[in-house]
């Protein structure tokens, strides 16, 4: 029965299909509000759906220079860690479908899994504007990965716990504590967008100069799920900076569920908002906004964090 | 698998991605191109994704006579997208060379290189008949069955 109980967690709710459902629905509402912002009408509610399911039924086309295996496993490895990580984030209330102390470290190794794929997916597409956006994805990596590792780990200093769920539970029980992690909070909101590689920070994926970056040579069934893969790492993305900086509950599972879909949205609206209104910036300034400015937020804050950890004890 | 064969013969006229090519256009149909994607016509309301390269097309909008500098890059264009593909000659001179027909640089309408499903004639072509073509483009169940000319 435990057994049962454990396995519709992990595929069912709030395990696989849920993210992936709720993936295609923030594609949905990212793209709608995008358009709304720029007084289009966008895209119906069923588009994201159409977009895979046209993409699994094409012919997939892998030219002879490139490697073959490489092409169609990246995608496969990507969404795997993705959803990997999405089980140690707490949907229901504060109790994620596994837990235990340091989980937080495997999230955001897990994280880091498809910012790797792509990389490698474009680097061994043996194309030009491929490589090109290869190296600029391991690049943009190298400059937001410490801040948002930084940002990430602060308020664990405070909560004295190194699990998400932990972090959640704490936060929950004193929310005013939150508000000190509210430069931590910005710094996150930046970081995540420069991960999801949207503008301004989508010089990776850059349409007008390299056609589609690391993608440009992918068709087919790979490409369906990069692109679901995507939706997904969004969700988890916005699921673990709403878990860990907007620790609001209400001990009702109902209401804790609609909170989380409340709070998940928020921070949504914020990063299709930025999305819409930045132009997008070169990869030097991208490296150098992350350590000239984020990186001593960070450090700031995780230095305030330990200070009143210091005065809590 | 009956069921995903479904979905993706459902999704796929629900989803067309257009790849936009100037064969040699004077530029006239390439601007009625980009005006679809305004906000005034937003072809994202039927799905419609602007995209850069040809492997993520699902139809190849050609505008322009095509000229002997174009003419083996439109076929490796063509060559690149992955099937179904569909593709559309938008304006006069992309259907049958138009002004430019006999022309010394010139080898003639898109038909003369790649085949052609839907012909857009007009000069220059309003944008709601480039947004009926995307959609007339995509219900063709199988080659061969689109405009006769």
């Amino acid at each position: 029965m435990e057994v049962l109980q454990m396995l519709f967690k992990v595929l069912l709710f709030p395990g696989f299909l849920f993210l992936t459902s709720y993936a295609f629905a923030a594609e949905y509402i990212d793209r709608k509000l995008h358009a709304r912002m720029q007084n289009r009408k966008g895209p119906k509610w069923y588009i994201p759906f159409a977009d895979f399911f046209k993409l699994i039924g094409k012919q997939t086309i892998i030219h002879d220079d490139a490697h073959a295996g490489i092409i169609k496993a990246m995608p496969v490895v990507s969404l795997a860690g993705v959803a990997t990580a999405f089980i140690y984030i707490p949907v229901v209330g504060s109790s994620a479908v596994f837990s235990f102390e340091g989980d937080i470290i495997i999230v955001l190794y897990f994280l880091s899994l498809p910012v790797l794929t792509q990389f490698l997916a474009g680097w061994y597409s043996r194309s030009l504007y491929a490589t090109i956006g290869a190296s600029r994805v391991i690049t943009q990596m190298f400059a937001y990965e410490v801040p948002l590792f930084m940002c990430l780990l602060a308020p664990s200093l405070i909560a004295n716990t190194w699990s998400v769920s932990g972090i959640t539970q704490y936060y929950s029980e004193h929310p005013l504590y939150a508000l000190i992690n509210l430069p931590a909070f910005a710094v996150a909101l930046i970081t995540v967008q420069s991960k999801l590689s949207k503008a301004p920070f989508d010089a990776p994926e850059a349409e007008t100069e390299i056609v589609s970056g690391p993608y440009v040579e992918y068709t087919g069934r790979p490409l369906a799920f990069f692109r679901m893969s995507a939706d997904c790492e969004e969700v988890v993305l916005i699921s673990l900076v709403s878990a860990i900086f907007l620790p609001f509950l209400s001990g009702n599972a109902v209401i804790d569920v609609i909170l989380y879909f409340v709070k998940t949205l928020a921070i949504l609206f914020v990063l299709t908002l930025m999305r819409t209104v930045t132009a997008r910036l070169r990869v030097n300034q991208t490296v150098t906004l992350c350590w000239r400015y984020l990186v001593p937020a960070a450090l700031l804050q995780m230095i305030v964090n330990l200070i009143v950890r210091g005065w809590l004890a | 698998m009956d069921l995903i064969r479904k979905a993706s013969q459902w999704a796929s006229g629900k989803s067309p991605w257009i790849l936009h090519f100037n064969a040699g256009a004077c530029n006239g149909c390439d601007i009625e191109v980009v005006d679809c994607v305004t906000p005034r016509y937003d072809l994202e309301r039927f799905g419609v994704v602007k995209q850069g390269s040809p492997r993520h097309a699902d139809v190849l909008i050609c505008t322009g006579a095509v000229t002997l500098q174009t003419r083996d890059r439109l076929k490796q264009i063509y060559e690149q997208m992955p099937e179904p593909k569909r593709v559309i000659a938008v304006g006069t001179c992309a259907c049958t060379g138009g002004v430019f027909d006999g022309c010394y640089c010139v080898t003639g309408g898109i038909d003369t290189v790649i085949p052609v499903d839907v012909y857009v004639p007009g000069c220059a072509v309003r944008p709601d008949e480039i947004i009926s073509a995307v959609e007339r483009a995509l219900s063709l169940k199988t080659d061969g069955e689109g405009d006769k000319k």
